[in-house]
């Protein structure tokens, strides 16, 4: 009967091909995570347009990339338009919704994100755009050690993903404006009594978090074409990955983001019907065994 | 006081079976505003919103034709079908007339008004804007749908009140199977006619006995078109070696690409639509499955190849309603071309040209019948006339409301073979109309009633 | 957002006043609902959105009730909407069920149920969290609808062919028709909330969104009043989600989906979450927009960009929602004037006047038996004792206070024997019973209660509204489902209110709310929450914490007053207030309890020196 069980389980080379998947679209999770989880941390907002500044990320990418043919630039100019972005909501609205109920934070965010999208979909369309993978992103490589082929592309995506979230870890931990960050995070009240300006601290952290959004638009747009609607899904998974991590916590991102990762893609090779439902499948009994998430603090709503 | 008015002030409960022909006696209008659409119809007498909808001098057309959501693109295109077709009728053109050849001006002299409702590709949203366009404007047709899903509850809307619908694109077997209706009308292929007309193309081009793995979005149209490929490719000697069912509206196939790859076949069968297709087609690019295999797709979205790109559109079969570059071999779809990217800068999809060639032939029905009667024009069109149109001669067929025609199948160019830049396919077969047609048994249609 | 203070002092007050107020807001409500399809037409609203709106306003009214009276935001609403509307329309399209109404009575039970297997898994959860969890319990529900149950659901076709209604053996064909009928429903469960809201059940619920820890210590079991919450939602739901699919013959698949919890609170916000009427008035004014929007204004593609905008206006300019912004204006009108300014000013005099007032200098009573006792007490936190073997008594009547320097462990003590923490070891016994672990709702109804060191109050209700919820849990126990009848009736409330408001003397501030209270006044408030039950042991922590001098005089008399009758335990610092009140003091140092005794011996006890100041050179 073991032998059976085993038999039936998909063979080994598929089995690490996903589990690869798992980590790449793990990495873009924690990524678009990371940046969820230290704006409602340190801000206390619960962000409803990351979905579609992950949007605005990968189109201004494609526009950069079709003007000069360098994806390099087109990263650098999806992170900057949406830093750009979100420091402009932040300043603009953001910021008079700090002492609003969350349920306002949700809905007038949740607006901002439908203006967003639908602007973007008045100026280029409903079709989904090309975005090709770099030259140095072409073809598929084994790796040495895999049984099948893996899209060089995406393991690139691996690597850079991982290292934004290394210059991310950097700034947080590393600098002083990470300090007032996380300070801010624990209890953003004090930290203004202690005479430190935390509400510059506050829309630059707003600004970051829109920006890695918006860096995982345009990583992922050679993988999975950019549409006007495509980041509403990604919205969704990056608030189960920031729930299942701990609310505010950025390692709680991270291994959210990965556990999430792997979670749909190991499950996409048993019962692909469940891969999307196994996520909140999951959250689910998280929350409630463990009410703060793997890595929140007690006490924190 | 107006109709309108007189509707409000009804009694609102009747009691069950009061569907007393003596109501009659009270006058055409006045009964139709106590009891809507429940008149045991005689000829000439009110249905749905005959004569209310039309006297005055225009018509009112309520359109479903997406502008946001996942097929907004699609949605444009066909909504642009629509508006050339009302265009073409309310001020006369040669390509409408060469259709409907009694057509002058609108429909039965009326011109026509229309409103579009955006759907978002959800039935929900559809049955409320087509009550909307049913109700308040008096709509005597409704048309536009990508989803099948939207189709369906639209005919089924249109049934119960009385009101002709007609799908632009919808790929579903049950739209003229399971669930069709009596006042529902399709002209598109869809699963079951694309595998019939895939057949003799794919065994001139590939030949028999080949193995094909699968592609299947987990919903009820992925599983129906799958069974249907099963089927007919089953009848030349092709087997299933896997069959992957993807989530609809996922990001990622790497997991059923792998299996796929891994299962040994020769033809990879992608049954996605929508940006489902697009993402497959990219990332099995990028697992080298294009270079090993052949990918058929049984059902074509419009605009895929400007969305994948031609480098990797080519040597891919597609099953479609209508490619442009058929425009070569017929006189009509020359000029319905013409027109459409003189009037809008880009070649038709065949969601246009679904969309103008059911207004052409609801135009033809009516005048045939002589009435915008829904009854009677119902049964225009299931006498099944010939009509000359782009798509070549064409007939609805009467016992499902499914239009029968040729059916071309495309194959991708290669990129230095295009002749500009929308020129992403070779016509590299017309299966006959009366080739894929089904029978009343396969289709398992039982239309319900005229009134 | 939520129900201010103004709004509920007023529906108390006016409630006492005018019974007839209450009446005649729901006439008010039967008459526009009976007027509409005649006048809103002129404004070209179709009868379509009206019944539309109903629909929603229904499914609203049970969320407004979960999310606006007892705070808890839900975002997977849609799963009871869904499974209530499925089932309905599944049993009346395949001709299972014949009668409209006994079928939806099936999906609105079916409902419940599944609100119920819910509400049993995510009580404990807060906040964001539970506004996630009830998001992937949708989301789960979605997926069973769309692909596992899609041979009963329809998949993503929905369930077509839903008869129309047939009640006895008439049947409803027409719109008006069907817009009465669901008016009809929807008034009914209008009503409904509305006792709900008055009831007990309803001020425990709003108890439980501004504070549920305060409402648990006095005495409520406030899980089981979140899970009528959630329950009512669901049913509310359920029943809106079948007269979706009666209204349009129609069941679509997305009632399932996420985007209907959205919409619901979209609408919710819009129209006022914290008013029963808001999202039936949110549901018009979008369903409306969407039609102007698309059909009249001709915008074409860009109507939903516009839409966007429109609606972050609006929550940007009216908070409260449409109706919570006219109410506040209603009550800012209402309210302005001088009176308010007398009353602060008699609020800072009455802090210095009340001197006099309490008796004082009683003689110290005899002692009965013990009554609280703590037998080798310790919790462990990780690594750290913050209290070791504690053994601690208190006999009946007597009043004792605990001290013991910065980091001691009062904290933990405190909270251990009010049984807000469970020890990790020894036993604590109240009144001959083991209380170990049972925490502080049950022991609360046992009577012992505890006032907090940081006021833990009701903050958006009245003076007398914050006592009604000790007073309710004394005169009710810790759950009782009794949602029709109204809280003010409950037997002997007024009167234990009143009894309560006159020891802490704000007796002229009952109807106050409050965020108006003076600080001191706070603290008193505090006070009498842990007084209105009657407790037999009242535990004080620290409160005299944040007083003025004179403030302080005033509370010690306050407690000298409060003992007569009953055992009173004070934990605090300070130590004049200390050596006066208390019969006998314990001396808590380092987890340990160092000596007890009375004061004199206390005062001048070298250890309790060494212990504070860190040893006294002679």
């Amino acid at each position: 009967m073991l032998t059976d069980l085993i038999s039936s389980l998909p063979p080994w080379g598929l089995v690490e091909a996903q589990m690869f998947n798992g980590l790449q679209q793990g990495m873009l999770l924690a990524l678009i995570s990371a940046g969820l989880t230290i704006i409602y941390g340190t801000l206390g907002v619960l962000n409803l347009t990351h979905g579609a500044l992950y949007t605005l990320g990968a189109y201004a990418g494609y526009v950069a990339y079709q003007a000069t043919g360098s994806f390099l630039t087109a990263i650098a100019a999806g992170a900057l338009c949406t830093l750009l972005v979100g420091l402009v909501l932040e300043r603009g609205i953001i910021r008079y919704y700090y002492n609003r109920p969350d349920e306002d934070q949700i809905i007038v965010t949740f607006g901002l994100g439908i203006i967003i999208v639908e602007a973007i979909r008045s100026y280029f369309g409903g079709m989904s755009r090309n975005m090709p993978a770099p030259d140095w992103g072409q073809g598929a490589s084994q790796l040495g050690f895999l049984q099948y082929p893996f899209p060089l592309y995406k393991i690139e995506t691996i690597a850079i993903s991982a290292i934004v979230l290394l210059i991310f870890y950097l700034v947080l931990y590393r600098t002083r404006l990470g300090l007032v960050v996380r300070a801010g995070i624990e209890d953003s009240g004090m930290v203004s009594l202690l005479g430190v300006n935390v509400f510059r601290a506050f829309f630059v952290v707003f600004a970051i978090g829109a920006m890695a959004a918006g860096l995982a638009g345009v990583i992922n747009a050679p993988i999975t074409a950019p549409t006007p609607d495509g980041g509403e899904k990604f919205l969704v998974y990056s608030f189960v990955v920031v729930v299942l991590g701990g609310v505010g916590s950025f390692p709680g991102a991270v291994v959210g983001g990965l556990l999430a990762g792997q979670i749909m893609t190991l499950t996409s090779l048993f019962y692909p019907s469940l891969s999307e439902v196994m996520l909140y499948v999951a959250m689910a009994l998280i929350l409630i065994f463990r009410p703060r998430g793997l890595f929140g603090q007690a006490g924190r709503t | 006081m107006t109709d309108n008015d007189k509707k409000w002030i009804e009694t609102p409960i009747s009691r069950r079976g009061l569907l007393k022909t003596g109501s009659m006696a009270m006058g055409g209008i006045i009964a139709t505003s106590m009891f809507p659409g429940r008149v045991l119809a005689a000829d000439g007498s009110p249905l749905g919103n005959y004569p209310v909808g039309v006297a005055k001098d225009s018509c009112f057309i309520g359109l479903g034709c997406e502008t946001t959501g996942p097929y907004s693109a699609q949605g444009a295109d066909n909504l642009k079908g629509f508006q050339m077709a009302f265009e073409h009728l309310n001020n006369g053109n040669e390509l409408m007339r060469a259709i409907s050849p009694d057509s002058k001006k609108g429909i039965l002299g009326k011109r026509i008004e229309y409103g579009n409702v955006d759907t978002a590709s959800k039935p929900n949203q559809a049955i409320q804007g087509m009550t909307r366009f049913i109700k308040q404007d008096k709509a005597i047709l409704t048309a536009g749908s990508v989803s099948s899903a939207v189709a369906i509850a639209c005919e089924k809307l249109g049934q119960r009140e009385k009101v002709i619908y007609l799908t632009s694109i919808s790929g579903s077997n049950a739209t003229t199977g399971e669930d069709c209706q009596r006042y529902g009308f399709r002209s598109c292929v869809f699963g079951a006619t694309a595998s019939k007309a895939l057949k003799p193309v794919l065994e001139k081009q590939l030949g028999k006995d080949k193995k094909v793995a699968y592609l299947v979005p987990d919903y009820t149209y992925g599983h129906t078109v799958f069974n249907s490929m099963k089927e007919f490719t089953g009848q030349i000697g092709w087997s299933v070696a896997t069959e992957q069912v993807a989530p609809l509206g996922s990001s990622d196939y790497s997991s059923y690409l792998l299996n796929a790859a891994a299962s040994g076949a020769d033809v990879f069968v992608n049954i996605c639509f929508g940006a489902d297709a697009v993402n497959s087609i990219k990332q099995a690019k990028q697992f080298g499955i294009l270079d090993k295999m052949t990918m058929v797709i049984p059902y074509y979205t419009p605009f895929l190849a400007q969305e994948v790109g031609a480098e990797i559109m080519q040597d891919i079969y597609c099953v479609t309603d209508f490619a442009w570059q058929q425009q070569d071999q017929n006189e009509l779809a020359k000029s319905f071309v013409e027109q459409f990217e003189k009037k809008y800068g880009y070649k038709p999809e065949w969601g246009a040209e679904a969309s103008y060639l059911q207004i052409a032939m609801y135009a033809e029905a009516c005048e045939r019948a002589g009435t915008f009667r829904p009854e009677e024009v119902i049964k225009a069109y299931e006498a099944e006339k010939e009509l000359e149109t782009m798509l070549g001669k064409v007939h609805m067929q009467a016992s499902n409301h499914q239009l029968v025609h040729d059916v071309p199948i495309i194959r991708g160019k290669k990129p230095g073979d295009m002749a500009d830049s929308e020129d992403y396919f070779d016509v590299v077969g017309l299966t006959p109309g009366a080739d894929v047609m089904r029978t009343e048994e396969e289709a398992g249609c039982k239309l319900g009633s005229y009134t | 957002m939520t129900a201010t203070a103004e709004q509920t002092s007023t529906r108390s007050t006016s409630s006492k006043k005018h019974g007839w107020g209450h009446l005649a807001v729901e006439a008010a409500v039967l008459a526009g609902l009976l007027a509409a399809p005649f006048v809103l037409p002129l404004i070209s609203m179709s009868m379509d959105v009206m019944t539309r709106s109903l629909i929603w306003g229904l499914f609203g009214l049970g969320f407004a009730i979960l999310f606006g009276f007892t705070g808890l935001l839900s975002l997977g609403q849609a799963a009871f909407y869904g499974a209530g509307g499925f089932l309905a329309s599944y049993l009346l399209t395949n001709g299972i069920i014949e009668q409209t109404l006994l079928a939806l009575l099936i999906g609105t039970l079916a409902a419940c149920v599944l609100g119920l297997a819910i509400g049993l898994l995510v009580e404990r959860s807060k906040g964001i969290y539970f506004a996630m969890i009830t998001l992937a319990f949708g989301e789960m529900f979605y997926h069973l609808d769309y692909s596992t149950l899609s041979g009963y659901t329809g998949g993503e076709n929905g369930l077509a062919g839903v008869p129309v209604p047939l009640i006895g053996s008439y049947t409803i064909e027409t719109s008006l028709g069907m817009y009465y009928f669901v008016a009809v429903l929807f008034f009914l469960g209008y009503l409904l909330a509305r006792r709900v809201v008055a009831s007990p059940v309803g001020r425990m619920m709003m108890a439980v969104r501004d504070n549920e820890e305060r409402a648990k210590a006095t005495g409520n079991a406030t899980h089981l009043y979140k899970l009528v919450a959630i329950v009512l939602s669901a049913a509310y739901g359920g029943l809106a989600g079948g007269l979706l699919g009666i209204f349009q013959n129609y069941m679509p698949p997305e009632a399932f989906a996420f985007e209907s919890s959205a919409q619901l609170l979209i609408q919710t916000v819009i129209g006022g979450a914290g008013v029963l009427l808001g999202p039936l008035v949110g549901a018009s004014v979008w369903l409306y927009l969407h039609d102007l929007l698309q059909f009249n204004l001709g915008l074409g593609q860009s109507w939903k960009l516009i839409l966007g905008v429109i609606f972050v206006l609006l929550i940007t300019f009216l908070p409260s929602g449409l109706l919570g912004e006219a109410r506040r204006l209603i009550h800012w009108l209402r309210a302005r004037g001088p009176a308010d300014e007398a009353d602060d000013n008699e609020a800072a005099s009455t802090v210095v006047a009340d001197a006099g007032s309490w008796p004082v200098d009683e003689p110290t009573p005899e002692y009965g038996p013990v009554i609280l006792e703590a037998r080798g007490v310790s919790k462990h936190f990780g690594g750290l004792a913050a209290n070791s073997n504690i053994d601690f008594s208190v006999r009946e009547f007597e009043l004792r206070a605990v001290i013991g320097p910065n980091g001691a462990g009062k904290s933990t003590f405190f909270k251990m024997m009010a049984g807000v923490m469970p020890p990790s070891e020894g036993t604590v016994h109240f009144d001959g019973n083991n209380i170990t672990g049972k925490g502080v709702t049950r022991v609360c109804q046992m009577g012992m209660s505890t006032s907090f060191q940081i006021n833990e109050l009701f903050d958006r209700l009245t003076v007398r509204e914050n006592l009604m919820i000790p007073c309710l849990a004394k005169a009710r126990g810790r759950f009782r489902l009794d949602m029709i009848r109204r809280a003010e009736r409950v037997p002997e409330l007024d009167a234990r209110i009143a009894e309560t408001l006159e020891l802490v003397n704000l007796s002229h501030r009952a109807d106050t709310p409050v965020s108006h209270l003076a600080y001191g006044e706070k603290r008193r408030l505090e006070i009498g929450l842990a007084l209105a039950t009657r407790p037999k042991l009242l535990l004080l922590d620290e409160p005299l914490a944040g007083m003025s001098p004179e403030e302080r005089q005033n509370t010690v008399r306050l407690i000298k007053s409060l003992r007569a009758g009953r055992t009173v335990i004070v934990v605090e610092h300070d130590m004049d207030a200390v050596f006066e009140l208390a019969d006998n003091i314990s001396v808590l140092v380092e987890g340990k309890i160092l000596v007890e005794g009375p004061p004199d011996e206390i005062r001048s006890h070298p250890k309790v020196q060494e212990a504070y100041l860190g040893g006294v050179d002679a």
